[in-house]
C-alpha cells in the first residue's frame, strides 16, 4: 500500500479560471526518494499543500498511511510528514532560534536534556549552533532557510516534503544539506523536494516527476 | 448603470452617520430597511449577504452581554436582587446589532468597485494622498497579515500542537509567544515596504498622474439628490418614530 496516494486530484484557487492541479494520480510510498520540477505555476506547491491536508481538492481523493486526509488533523499529519514552505518567513514565529527548533521537541513531551541534545545536533549540521540566541527574523534568507529545516528534521518525521529548500542558501550549505538529507533518506526517512535546482535534485531523482500546467507530464524512475 | 464611487461613498457616509446618530431600535429598523433596498437598487450579490450569516451567533451573544448590563425596562430573568436580563437590555442589544448591520451593509454597497477606484474616489474627493496610500496598503496588507498567521498556526500544528486540545492556559502562552515575533515580522515588512517606496521616487513630486479616471454623469448628480431628499424623509421619520 503506497504511504501517500492522489486519485483524479483537482484543485482550482478561488478567484481563478484555470485548474492549479489537475486530475492527478500518483502513488508515493514512504521510502521514496522524489523530485517534483516543473516551471513556476506548474503546481508543484499545490500539489505539497494537497497532500498536507492544507488544501482541499474539490474532486478527487488523496490517502495517506491508508486513510483520507481529510480525516487527518493537522497535527497528526504533521507527526507523519515534515514539511517546509518556500517562504521561511512564514515558518519561524519563535524569539530564539534555538526556541524555533526546541518548539515542537516541547510540546512533544521531550526532556530538556533531549531538548538541548536535538537543538544542538540539528543547528550543528548547518553551523547554526552560535547563533542559537539570535531572532530568527534577523537572520539571512538562508540562515532562516536552514533553520526553518532544522525545526522539521528535529522532530524527526516519516517522509520529508522540501519546497525549494534552496532557494537562498549557498553552495556550501546546498551541498552539505544534499548530504544530510541523503543520510536521513538511507535511514528510512522517505524525501519529496519541489525544486529548480537541477544539480540539487539530481540526488532525488530516484522519482522524477515533472508538472506543466497542473498536471504530471513525466513521472520517471 | 455605473454609478460613481464618490456617489456610492456619499451613500455610505449618509447611512453610517444615520446609524451613529439613533440609538433607537425602532429607527434604526427603519434605516435598515431603507439600507437593504439601497443594496437591492445598487444589485449587491446576495451571496455577500449569506457570509454574514457566520456573525449570527456573534450578534446573539452580544445581544445578550449588553442585556446584562442595562438596567432599563422590566426584568426578565432575575436572580435574587439582581436583574440578569431586562427588555431595555434586549432592546438595547437589538440596536448595536441592527447598527453594525448598517456599518456592514452600506459598505458592502461599494463592493464591486476595486481598491484602485476606491482609492481614486478619494483622492478626487480631496483627501490627502499620504492617507489614500495608508487606506490603500491597509486593504492589501489585511489578507496578507491573514495569510502570515493562517500559515504560523498551521506550522504550529504541524510541528506537533493541536491549538483545540491543548489546555486554554498553554494556548495562551503559545498565542504570547508568537504574538511578538508576528509584530515584529510586520514592522520588518512595513520598513522593507517604505524603503522600496522611496526607492521608486514615492513622494519625489508633488502631484502624481493616474493611468484611470472616473467621472461624474447626470445620473450620479440625480442619485445625490435623490440621496438627500430620501435622507431629509428618512430623518422626519425617526423623529416622529422618537416622539410616539
Amino acid at each position: 500500500m503506497a504511504f501517500i496516494s492522489l486519485h483524479k486530484v483537482s484543485y482550482t484557487y478561488m478567484g481563478r479560471q484555470k485548474a492549479a492541479v489537475r486530475e492527478i494520480s500518483l502513488k508515493l510510498d514512504q521510502a521514496e526518494k522524489i523530485a517534483v520540477t516543473g516551471l513556476n505555476g506548474s503546481g508543484k506547491s499545490t500539489l505539497a499543500k494537497l497532500i498536507l491536508g492544507l488544501l482541499k481538492p474539490q474532486s478527487g481523493n488523496i490517502t495517506l498511511d491508508g486513510r483520507p486526509v481529510g480525516k487527518y488533523s493537522l497535527v497528526e499529519i504533521g507527526e507523519k510528514i515534515g514539511y517546509v514552505l518556500q517562504n521561511p518567513n512564514q515558518m519561524l514565529f519563535n524569539t530564539s532560534v534555538y526556541n524555533e527548533v526546541a518548539f515542537g521537541l516541547k510540546w512533544k513531551g521531550k526532556s530538556k536534556k533531549e531538548i538541548d541534545y536535538l537543538c544542538k545536533k540539528y543547528l550543528d549540521l548547518f553551523e547554526l549552533w552560535d547563533l542559537r540566541a539570535e531572532l530568527p527574523f534577523n537572520l539571512s534568507e538562508g540562515q532562516k532557510q536552514l533553520v526553518a529545516l532544522s525545526a522539521v528534521l528535529a522532530l524527526q518525521p516519516r517522509f520529508l516534503i522540501l519546497d525549494e529548500p534552496t532557494k537562498s542558501i549557498d553552495t556550501f550549505r546546498k551541498g552539505r544539506l544534499k548530504d544530510i538529507l541523503q543520510e536521513i533518506w538511507r535511514r528510512g526517512t522517505g524525501i519529496m523536494v519541489i525544486s529548480h535546482d537541477h544539480d540539487f535534485i539530481a540526488k532525488f531523482d530516484d522519482r522524477r516527476i515533472h508538472m506543466a500546467g497542473g498536471e504530471v507530464v513525466e513521472d520517471a524512475g | 448603470m455605473q454609478v460613481d464611487i464618490r456617489t456610492k461613498l456619499l451613500i455610505v457616509a449618509i447611512f453610517s452617520v444615520l446609524a451613529l446618530t439613533y440609538q433607537d431600535p425602532r429607527a434604526l429598523a427603519v434605516i435598515f430597511l431603507l439600507n437593504i433596498l439601497t443594496l437591492l437598487a445598487f444589485r449587491v450579490s446576495f451571496n455577500i449577504f449569506v457570509s454574514l450569516k457566520n456573525f449570527i451567533f456573534m450578534y446573539f451573544v452580544l445581544m445578550i452581554i449588553q442585556s446584562f448590563f442595562v438596567r432599563s425596562g422590566e426584568p426578565l430573568i432575575k436572580l435574587g436582587g439582581m436583574y440578569l436580563l431586562t427588555t431595555g437590555g434586549i432592546l438595547y442589544g437589538l440596536s448595536i446589532i441592527l447598527r453594525f448591520l448598517i456599518l456592514a451593509g452600506s459598505g458592502l454597497i461599494l463592493v464591486d468597485h476595486n481598491a484602485a477606484e476606491l482609492l481614486l474616489g478619494l483622492v478626487k474627493l480631496r483627501v490627502p494622498y499620504e492617507i489614500v496610500f495608508m487606506i490603500q496598503v491597509g486593504i492589501r496588507f489585511i489578507p496578507v497579515f491573514i495569510g502570515e498567521l493562517q500559515n504560523v498556526f498551521n506550522t504550529i500544528q504541524l510541528r506537533g500542537v493541536d491549538l483545540r486540545k491543548v489546555y486554554k492556559r498553554k494556548v495562551l502562552r503559545v498565542y504570547v509567544s508568537i504574538f511578538s515575533p508576528l509584530l515584529y515580522s510586520v514592522w520588518q515588512k512595513a520598513e522593507k515596504l517604505s524603503i522600496l517606496l522611496e526607492l521608486r521616487g514615492f513622494r519625489r513630486f508633488p502631484t502624481r498622474s493616474y493611468y484611470r479616471d472616473i467621472s461624474m454623469k447626470k445620473s450620479d448628480y440625480v442619485i445625490i439628490c435623490l440621496a438627500l431628499v430620501i435622507t431629509a424623509a428618512l430623518v422626519y421619520v425617526c423623529h416622529k418614530i422618537l416622539t410616539l
